[in-house]
């Protein structure tokens, strides 16, 4: 398993990862039609259980039309489609409660769930998961129990190969999967996945948990913690790591199934290219800093007061593939590095171990995706570690001189 | 007979098992079968990923998780006898972004917990939706992350302070947040505004409202639950903060308290696996959270409450629901007396220089959380978490009942696992 994990990480920057917004306009043509005829076919359904309608919802919540539209066009815009697709996402977020969603949690700490069903509501994104979590999530639905495995069995019936898997935590494999078992008959985590996974249409695994394994998984590992892709075989999977996961990729995830029948174009680690196409780096509002040299040399110092880069001071931005850096947390109020803090590369596989928090990147020894050995930053200057490398070397050998003269003059 | 029932939508699940005397518990045993190995996870890793990974434990106190983490590493500095500057800007931020996470959790038990718990018991009109406790959370967490960076999960302190350096802006924004969380409160949930809720000084006043908490409040009279989930009368609170005092109460006697004296023990599940340990102060166990804070600080609505109705379910609730008000005025407070010129972090030694044990010590939205750590050059030789759901959702021997296991005693089935919830409890916390 860790040699396949280390084989993904070598395409991590191969030519899948590319992300390609242009394919002409036969090929949007094409998708429109098909998305259009899927479209009116979903309207002529009704929705099982589930009868709350989300325009009415919006309508509570003082969302006009236009808001609703404006949200509508700037999905489309992250789904990677022509503007011409917008009235098709539109009429796609209003069927969300046509997609039949079934959320499992395993082990976790209830941080997605916190974070996507509770706490960042209620705007588009999450009155949209509410709506669809409603009657299939495990953790917020009213009914508990015996009742609860009931709804589930149903769900799972009903909706056979068509529903959407989400599953959030990962599968502690040790002890024979006692470390984690759920519901009556104390069913183990792995178990619980296998049978409810066999008749989805696809699974989803959210957050790094769910992905990677996450922060259970760190060394040594002690209930021998997985991910959803190290288990699951023959299913169509799609990763949303991030600890905690952004509410809108998921939203995006979801409609572009509604919208196509189909998951979105994946990256080499199963992550939607819409949302993971982009490092951190590429869009960070400090980048202008990090072009001109300017780093925060250590916690509080003159350059953590101007908003410095966080390079030096551990920020895993340049090798952190997310669209953190414009979507942001909390309904987009702030995010990690707009506090000074650096990104932990919380979206990437192992960031729990390898991506220490405050060490400065350079003196981690990661092992990058590309296979180089990071040198120590004082001694050698950087290596190539992405695309960004060469860059990074550059300007951090700048400002180390500049930094290395000022420790001299102290001594 | 033992029934099994299953608690769920706690951040994971417990369960319990009944013996039943007649138609009421006899004895309860509590179970957690998750475990992730947090503790052996930290183990050898350098001691500022503590930072990182001890947030992960909950995903909704984990800003609690954080601050034990930065306050253990700093007991550790001091304990080499190094200085620790922590300016009154910084210990400010992190008190208001902790109130916030407080809040949230509150308000998400209300109207996530507390009212669908109360609508099994009894028929309830005019109760409202999930989405206003997930709405004033929001605003909350919103709030928090202004200074944060983010909610869940933010790993914004460091030994010596906080990363971020407000500037007005963000300022005025968190009091915006906190403004508009504030009327929400007082529309949606009081009926009154904040001030004069917070002047009452018995439950009379709250029952002359007409709104959820008075509503809730008669739910709570007419179930009997003044008179039902006794504890021992015992609380502890160790967290140093603002809002709350060090002190163990036994009825209304208070003491001072040493955290040397906290012990931790296997639970007794015979029925099932369980990953829990039970917390005991010198050998005794005690209860934990929004009474136990109120009890200590002799918040007068709360003690006259305590003065009728003693550690029943319903003065656990209404201590929590209060606790609310008095917290959003507190944070308040602090945004209007933040200084922003001051400094936000002072960096002590480098982490390799440090050899020590430390102590960090925060209430936790739902009462004591504990972390201790030993450290040696830098590297976490050991680490231990004692959460809140430890001291009060333990389970032993029916000679030597938890609080929650004394508090489900003597009563029907569905009131036992209503007087579980009372308490609040999260699973991921406690097997952590």
């Amino acid at each position: 398993m860790a040699d396949r994990i280390e084989g993904v990480k070598k395409l991590f920057t191969s030519k899948s990862a590319r992300v390609d917004t242009n394919r002409g306009d036969a090929h949007y043509e094409r998708l429109f039609q098909i998305c259009q005829t899927r479209i009116e076919a979903l309207k002529t359904q009704t929705p099982q259980q589930n009868r709350l309608h989300i325009d009415d919802l919006l309508e509570d919540q003082g969302i006009s039309r236009r808001d609703f539209m404006k949200w509508a066009s700037a999905v489309t815009g992250m789904l990677m489609l022509p503007s011409s697709f917008t009235p098709l996402v539109a009429d796609a977020a209003l069927l969300m409660n046509r997609a039949p969603v079934i959320w499992i949690e395993l082990s976790d700490c209830a941080g997605n769930t916190e974070a996507i069903l509770r706490s960042d509501g209620p705007k588009i994104d999450e009155i949209l998961l509410d709506i669809i979590s409603l009657e299939f999530n495990e953790t917020i639905m009213s009914a508990s129990g015996h009742q609860a495995e009931k709804q589930l069995e149903d769900a799972m019936h009903t909706f056979k190969d068509k529903y959407l898997l989400f599953v959030e935590g990962a599968i502690p494999m040790g002890l024979d999967g006692q470390y984690g078992t759920i519901g009556a008959h104390a069913e183990t985590f792995y178990d619980h996945l296998m049978r409810i996974s066999k008749h989805a249409a696809a699974v989803v695994a959210v957050g790094s948990c769910a992905t990677f394994g996450g922060v259970p998984a760190a060394s040594p590992n002690p209930t021998q913690a997985v991910g959803v892709m190290d288990v699951l075989k023959g299913k169509p999977l799609i990763n949303i790591p991030a600890c905690p996961a952004n509410p809108a990729n998921m939203v995006g995830v979801i409609i572009h199934y509604i919208l196509t029948g189909q998951i979105p174009e994946l990256d080499s680690l199963l992550r939607p290219k819409f949302a993971f196409g982009y490092r951190i780096h590429d869009n960070c509002e400090r980048r202008a800093h990090f072009d001109a040299g300017e780093f925060v040399e250590e916690w509080g110092d003159d350059g953590a007061k101007n908003n410095f880069c966080l390079y030096k001071v551990g920020c895993k931005g340049p090798m952190t593939f997310n669209n953190c850096s414009i979507i942001r947390y909390n309904e987009g109020v702030n995010w990690p590095i707009g506090v000074g803090r650096g990104c932990i590369g919380c979206s990437e596989p192992d960031f729990w171990d390898k991506y220490a928090y405050e060490r400065p990147m350079a003196d981690a020894n990661i092992k990058a995706p590309t296979g180089g050995v990071e040198k120590t930053v004082d001694e050698f200057g950087l290596g190539l570690l992405t695309a960004a490398g060469i860059g990074i070397g550059i300007h951090a050998a700048a400002s180390l001189a500049a930094g290395k003269k000022e420790e001299s003059g102290e001594a | 007979m033992i029934t099994k029932q299953l608690i769920e939508q706690i951040e994971g699940e417990a369960t319990v098992h009944f013996t039943m005397n007649g138609n009421t518990v006899d004895f309860a045993t509590v179970a957690f079968p998750h475990f992730r190995g947090m503790e052996r996870i930290l183990q050898g890793k350098n001691a500022l990923d503590a930072l990182v990974i001890t947030p992960r434990v909950c995903g909704i106190c984990g800003h609690a998780h954080l601050m034990a983490s930065v306050r253990a590493l700093e007991s550790a500095y001091v304990h080499m006898s190094q200085d620790i500057q922590l300016s009154t800007k910084a210990q400010m931020i992190r008190e208001f972004t902790l109130l916030m996470e407080i809040v949230q959790n509150h308000y998400k038990w209300i109207y996530l917990t507390l009212i669908p718990e109360l609508g099994k018991l009894m028929p309830l009109s005019n109760m409202s939706t999930p989405l206003k406790g997930a709405f004033a959370a929001s605003l909350a967490s919103k709030a928090l992350a202004s200074f944060s960076g983010q909610w869940p999960h933010s790993s914004y302190m460091l030994p010596g302070g906080v990363t971020c350096d407000p500037t007005h802006m963000e300022r005025i924004k968190a009091q915006s947040y906190l403004r508009e969380l504030i009327a929400f409160f007082e529309n949606e949930t009081l009926g009154i505004d904040l001030e004069t809720f917070l002047s009452f000084e018995s439950c009379k006043e709250i029952r002359s409202l007409s709104s959820d908490i008075s509503r809730i409040e008669q739910s709570l009279l007419s179930l009997g639950m003044h008179e039902k989930g006794f504890a021992y009368d015992r609380f502890v609170v160790f967290g140093n903060h603002g809002f709350s005092v060090p002190s163990k109460m036994k009825q209304t006697r208070s003491y001072s308290v040493k955290s040397k004296y906290v012990s931790i023990k296997d639970s007794y599940s015979p029925q099932e696996k369980t990953f829990a340990k039970n917390a005991l102060y010198k050998n005794d166990y005690y209860e934990t959270g929004p009474l136990a804070r109120a009890m200590t600080n002799s918040v007068p609505i709360i003690r006259n409450i305590h003065r009728r109705f003693k550690d029943s379910a319903y003065s656990r609730v209404v201590a929590r629901i209060f606790e609310i008000a008095s917290l959003l005025q507190h944070a308040l407070e602090l945004l209007k007396l933040m200084e922003l010129s001051e400094t936000s972090l002072t960096m002590p030694e480098p982490i390799h220089t440090l050899t020590a044990e430390g102590i960090g010590i925060v209430e936790a939205p739902r009462g004591v959380l504990i972390h201790k750590v030993s450290i040696e050059e830098g590297l976490i030789r050991n680490y231990e978490i004692i959460t809140p759901t430890q001291w009060n959702i333990g389970s032993d021997t029916k000679e030597s009942l938890t609080p929650v296991q004394l508090a489900m005693q003597g009563v029907t089935q569905e009131e036992a696992l209503f007087i579980f919830r009372t308490f609040d409890v999260c699973s991921v916390c406690t097997t952590h």
